[in-house]
């Protein structure tokens, strides 16, 4: 995995991380009663959003793909969920909609980020997700 | 809120796209990276503004929701030092880290992270600007 790829993809799940840790907090703290599932969702996958961007600075290969495939998964099943029984979401997670409230990029990114560590663990077999460079 | 709603957070704006723009040209031409250290002044700038402005609309009797707009204000000001993120891969940066998957850019690479990264923050600037206008009721 070239290191630009990687700091790129740290800097975009940090971004990813915030909002939806911002969203989430809000949401949990003042109206939990509310929409538990949806809520609870959206901080579930704020922690996932931040737990693969340390995963990910910090060389946890195993991590960050495991991370983002369950990332992946979320969106696809939650996004697929609110269409099929939209009486589960009284309101709308970071996922609804497979993420259309922030552009689709949480269904966009773990597909590249996903494509980008497995074609770098393709090129160096190690556990590590970039070697230094210099 | 006239001066927020027709100067600032237009400002704010056109900034934002600058730095998305000047950081996809960086990524392919390195050469611009001068200009996007430039234009991410501006957003800093404008960032601060901004913020200033929103505070003064708050503390006027703006009816927003506070919580939102500090939150979404904060979020605006945590993002901005994404931008130089690539700085972290500098030799020196990296030395002082004992952590030996840390990743080591040359000066181009460099470059090339701080023009993907403005693209990102850019984007992310300005949808925070606009969520907070539209909290505001400026929008």
């Amino acid at each position: 995995m070239n290191a630009i790829g990687r700091i790129l993809l740290i800097a975009a799940y940090a971004v990813l991380g915030l909002a939806a840790t911002g969203r989430s907090v809000v949401q949990i703290t003042t109206k939990l009663a509310d929409a538990p599932l949806p809520y609870l969702v959206s901080g579930a996958s704020a922690l996932l959003y931040v737990l693969i961007a340390v995963a990910l600075w910090r060389g946890w290969r195993r991590v960050a793909i495991v991370g983002t495939a369950v990332e992946l998964v979320g969106v696809l099943v939650v996004g697929t969920l609110g269409y099929a029984a939209p009486e589960l979401w009284p309101d709308e997670t970071v996922w609804t909609g497979y993420g259309s409230a922030y552009g689709w990029v949480p269904l966009a990114l773990p597909v590249i980020a996903l494509v980008v560590l497995l074609r770098g663990g393709r090129r160096a077999p190690d556990d590590a997700v970039s070697a230094p460079t210099a | 809120m006239g001066i927020y709603s027709a100067g600032i957070y237009p400002a704010v704006l056109v900034v934002s796209a600058l730095v998305v723009v000047l950081g996809g040209v960086t990524m392919a031409w390195i050469r611009a990276h001068r200009v996007l250290e430039w234009a991410v002044t501006a957003l800093w700038s404008a960032t601060g503004v901004q913020a200033i402005a929103v505070v003064v609309l708050l503390l006027s009797g703006n009816d927003a929701g506070l919580v939102l707009t500090i939150g979404y204000l904060l979020a605006t000001i945590v993002i901005l030092p994404l931008m130089g993120i690539g700085r972290l891969g500098a030799p020196d940066a990296a030395a002082a880290d004992p952590d030996p998957n840390r990743p080591v850019l040359q000066p181009d690479q460099i470059a090339r992270v701080d023009g993907g990264a403005a693209v990102i923050v850019g984007i992310a600037a300005a949808v925070l600007a606009w969520r907070i206008a539209v909290i505001l009721g400026a929008a």
